[in-house]
C-alpha cells in the first residue's frame, strides 16, 4: 500500500492540476452534445418537424422517426449496438459507432458513424442523400448544409432578394418563384414576414448585405412555416409590406415614421360624403398607406387600432377577434376623417402587426399629432354596444408623480402625458356627448384608467373601448357598419367641437 | 505490474473519480434550476398551508369588493372568515377570497386558476403580490377588466388591513409592463374609494 501512496504523493501537483480541468470538460460535455434544433420534412400533403441533435461536430436524425415520417416501418430488430428495419420491401442494418450502412445487400457508407442516444439510433444527415432515396423509390430534394428535405411531389418555390435605399429609408424587394400570400407580425423588435404555407427553398443559405436601416435578414422555417425574420438597427420604424398584382413580387419599405408623414401623397377618394349623416353600409377598404397627408396646415389626428399580430386582444363568443374589429373600425374613422377635409391622419398599425405600446405612443410624437385615440374592445358587460372613453389616470405613488414635470429640459417618457391630461380630459367629454348620439349605444361617463399605452403620447390623447366583445356574449353587434359609422361621425363631430374646431 | 504503471493507474482512477463527482454536483444543482413547477408547487403548497393554518383565528367580517357587471364600477360583498393573526395571512385570506369568486354573482377580478406565488409586506406599507404568469395569461384583456380587477385587490386590502396603504402587482416575481396588454402594472396603487358603488340603503 505504502509503495502505492508513495507515487501519488510525488505527483500530486500533477493531479491537483489535471483533476479541475477534467471535471470541468465533463460540465461542458453535456451542454455541447444536448444542443438541439429542427429539421423540415416536406412532403405533398404536410410538413414535419423533427429534432436535429448535434453530437460532436455533425447533426443527427432520429432514424425511425425519419422513417415514419416519409412511410411506414414494418418490422424491426433491435440487438444490442446494432437496428434491423424493413420498410418499404428492403432491409437496412445499422450497427453503432459504425459508418457502414447495410442496405438490402449492398453496403453504403455514411459521412459519419452511427450513434446511439437515449435508446435511438441517430443517423448523420448525409444518410438523407445517400440511403433515404433508395429507401423510399421517389424523388428527394435535399441541399446539404440546410435544414430542409423535399420528398416527393413537393416543388418548392424561391425567390430573390434586393435593398434599395429610397429618402428617409429602405425598400426591400423580395421576387418569388411562385405566387404567394403574405403576413406579417412583430415580435422583440423584430419584423416577422411569413411567406404563406407553400413550401420554400431560399437561393441563399445567408444573406450578405449593409444597410442603414436593417441589420439582418434570416429565413427560418424551423417549425414548418416559412418566414423572413427582419431586424431593424433603430426602433421606431415602420414598415410597409404590399404585394402586387402577380402575387409574386413583394416590396417591403422601412420608413422613419416621421418620413412617412410627410412622404404620403394626398388622400384617396372619400369614400361617402364629408360629415354624411347616414352611415355607409359597406366598410370601406382597409388603407395602404399608414400616414395620409390632406394638407400639411392641417391638424394631425393618430389613430391606434390595438393589439395585432400574434397579440389577437379579446375575443368574442362568435371567433371575433379584438384586432381585427379594431383594424375595421380604424379603417371607418380614418375615411371619415379624410373625408372631412379637415385633418391629417396617421395610423399607428397597418395590417396585422404587433407594435409596443412605446412604438405606438412614439410614432404620435413623432408625427406631432394634436390629438391621438387607440381603439379597443372588451368585457363591458352582458349590454352590448356599450361605449367608454378614457383617459390617463394620474399615477398615485409616490406622491409627486402625478404632476407634471415640465420645467426641466427633458420630460421623462413615461410622464409625457401628464402635461396634457387637461386637454385629454376635454376631448374625452365633448367625445362622450357626441357618442350618446348614436342610436343603440350605451355611452358610459368618461373614466381614468392606468393606460400604460396613453403615458408617453404628446397630445390629447384616448382610448375607446367598445363592448362588450367576450366569450359569453353575442359580440355581432359590434361589426354592424351603422355602429362603426357611428362611431366615425362622432369623432369627426367631436374633434370639430374640440378647442373650437380643427383650425 | 511495474510502479509506474501503478501509479499512472492510481492517478487516472483518481482523475475519473474527482470528474465524476464534479460532474455529478452539476446534474444536481441543473435538476434543481429546471424544475420551476415543483418551486411553484412547493411556493402554491406553502400559501395554502399557511392559509389554512392561520384559519384558527375568531371570525370576522371582511369587505370584498368585485366588478359589478355594467357600471365599470365595484360592489361590496361581505363575508365571515377566521380571520388570521399575521397581516401577510390576511393579505392571502383577501386574495383566495377574492380568488375563488362572488357569492353575489358579480364579476370575477381574476381568473379561478390565479396562484399567487408570494406576499411580502413593507413597513411603509406596501404589500407586493407576486402572481403566477399561466393564470394571468388567461385573463380577459381589456382597459376596464384590467382596471376594475387591479382596484377589486387594492380596495379589497386596503378596505380590511389598515397597514396596506398601496399595493405592487408582479409576475414571477419581476416587474411587467401590463396586466394583459392594458394596466401599467409599472405602478404603485394606491386604493381608489371613488370605485367603489355607494352601498345601497
Amino acid at each position: 500500500m505504502t509503495q502505492l501512496i508513495h507515487p501519488l504523493r510525488r505527483h500530486s501537483r500533477v493531479l491537483f492540476i489535471l483533476m479541475p480541468i477534467l471535471g470541468l470538460a465533463l460540465m461542458f460535455w453535456p451542454a455541447r452534445t444536448l444542443r438541439s434544433d429542427n429539421f423540415v420534412f416536406y412532403l405533398p400533403d404536410a410538413s414535419h418537424v423533427l429534432p436535429l441533435q448535434t453530437i460532436g461536430s455533425a447533426s443527427y436524425l432520429p432514424l425511425l422517426q425519419v422513417l415514419n415520417t416519409v412511410g411506414r416501418v414494418q418490422g424491426l430488430t433491435v440487438a444490442k449496438d446494432s437496428l434491423k428495419v424493413w420498410f418499404n420491401d428492403s432491409q437496412i442494418e445499422l450497427r453503432q459507432d459504425n459508418k457502414r450502412v447495410r442496405f438490402n445487400k449492398e453496403k453504403i457508407n455514411l459521412s459519419e458513424p452511427v450513434r446511439v442516444q437515449s435508446g435511438q439510433f441517430m443517423v448523420p444527415l448525409n444518410f438523407l442523400e445517400t440511403v433515404l432515396p433508395r429507401l423510399i423509390h421517389e424523388s428527394v430534394v435535399y441541399r446539404l448544409g440546410s435544414r430542409r428535405i423535399f420528398i416527393g411531389d413537393v416543388k418548392p418555390g424561391t425567390f430573390s432578394f434586393r435593398l434599395d435605399q429610397v429618402p428617409n429609408g429602405s425598400r426591400l424587394t423580395l421576387e418569388f418563384s411562385d405566387k404567394i400570400k403574405i403576413r406579417t407580425a412583430s415580435s422583440n423588435g423584430k419584423w416577422v414576414l411569413y411567406l404563406g404555407n407553400k413550401p420554400v427553398q431560399p437561393l441563399e443559405q445567408k444573406f450578405n448585405f449593409q444597410d442603414p436601416y436593417l441589420s439582418n435578414i434570416q429565413f427560418d422555417d424551423q417549425d414548418g412555416v416559412p418566414k423572413l425574420i427582419l431586424t431593424p438597427t433603430v426602433d421606431g420604424l415602420n414598415f410597409y409590406p404590399k404585394i402586387d398584382d402577380t402575387g409574386k413580387i413583394v416590396t417591403a419599405e422601412l420608413l422613419k415614421a416621421q418620413a412617412a408623414v410627410a412622404q404620403q401623397p394626398a388622400p384617396p377618394p372619400p369614400p361617402q360624403a364629408p360629415g354624411a349623416g347616414t352611415p355607409s353600409a359597406v366598410a370601406p377598404a382597409p388603407p395602404e398607406t399608414a400616414a395620409s397627408a390632406g394638407g400639411l396646415g392641417l391638424p394631425m389626428v393618430v389613430l391606434d387600432a390595438g393589439h395585432g399580430g400574434d397579440d389577437s386582444g379579446a375575443r368574442g363568443g362568435n371567433g371575433l377577434l379584438e384586432k381585427d374589429l379594431m383594424a375595421q373600425l380604424v379603417a371607418r374613422v380614418r375615411s371619415t376623417l379624410l373625408a372631412s377635409g379637415k385633418y391629417r391622419v396617421v395610423l399607428t398599425r397597418v395590417g396585422d402587426v404587433n407594435l409596443t405600446l412605446d412604438q405606438r405612443a412614439a410614432t404620435a410624437n413623432a408625427a406631432r399629432a394634436k390629438v391621438f385615440v387607440t381603439f379597443h374592445a372588451g368585457n363591458l358587460g352582458v349590454h352590448t354596444s356599450r361605449i367608454v372613453v378614457y383617459t390617463l389616470e394620474a399615477p398615485s405613488w409616490p406622491p409627486s408623480a402625478g404632476d407634471a414635470q415640465v420645467s426641466g429640459l427633458f420630460i421623462p417618457w413615461g410622464t409625457v402625458q401628464l402635461s396634457q391630461l387637461r386637454r385629454s380630459q376635454q376631448l374625452a367629454r365633448i367625445l362622450q356627448k357626441e357618442f350618446t348620439a348614436i342610436s343603440g349605444a350605451t355611452v358610459s361617463p368618461p373614466a381614468t384608467a392606468p393606460l400604460r399605452e396613453l403615458r408617453s403620447v404628446n397630445a390629447a390623447a384616448v382610448a375607446v373601448e367598445i363592448g362588450s366583445l367576450a366569450a359569453e356574449v353575442d359580440s355581432t353587434a359590434l361589426t354592424n357598419s351603422n355602429f362603426q359609422a357611428g362611431i366615425a361621425n362622432a369623432i369627426v363631430r367631436a374633434l370639430d367641437e374640440y378647442e373650437g374646431g380643427p383650425s | 505490474m511495474t510502479r509506474r504503471a501503478g501509479m499512472i493507474a492510481i492517478a487516472l482512477l483518481l482523475v475519473i473519480l474527482g470528474g465524476g463527482f464534479v460532474y455529478l454536483r452539476v446534474l444536481t444543482r441543473r435538476a434543481k434550476l429546471e424544475s420551476p413547477e415543483h418551486g411553484e408547487e412547493g411556493a402554491r403548497t406553502q400559501l395554502r398551508e399557511a392559509a389554512l393554518q392561520s384559519n384558527t383565528g375568531a371570525l370576522q367580517t371582511i369587505t370584498l369588493y368585485f366588478p359589478s357587471d355594467d357600471d365599470g364600477q365595484l360592489q361590496s360583498e361581505s363575508r365571515q372568515i377566521a380571520w388570521a393573526t399575521s397581516d401577510t395571512d390576511r393579505i392571502r385570506q383577501v386574495m383566495l377570497a377574492l380568488i375563488e369568486g362572488s357569492y353575489k354573482g358579480l364579476r370575477r377580478p381574476l381568473p379561478p386558476t390565479t396562484e399567487l406565488r408570494a406576499v411580502f409586506l413593507t413597513p411603509d406599507g406596501t404589500a407586493y403580490l407576486d402572481f403566477s404568469s399561466n393564470a394571468l395569461a388567461v385573463f380577459a384583456p381589456g382597459i376596464q377588466s384590467e382596471t376594475l380587477a387591479i382596484y377589486s385587490i387594492v380596495n379589497s386590502l386596503a378596505a380590511n388591513i389598515p397597514s396596506v396603504l398601496r399595493v405592487k402587482i408582479l409576475v414571477q416575481g419581476q416587474e411587467v409592463e401590463t396586466l394583459n396588454g392594458h394596466a401599467d402594472l409599472g405602478e404603485i396603487f394606491v386604493p381608489d374609494l371613488t370605485r367603489n358603488q355607494p352601498a345601497s340603503p
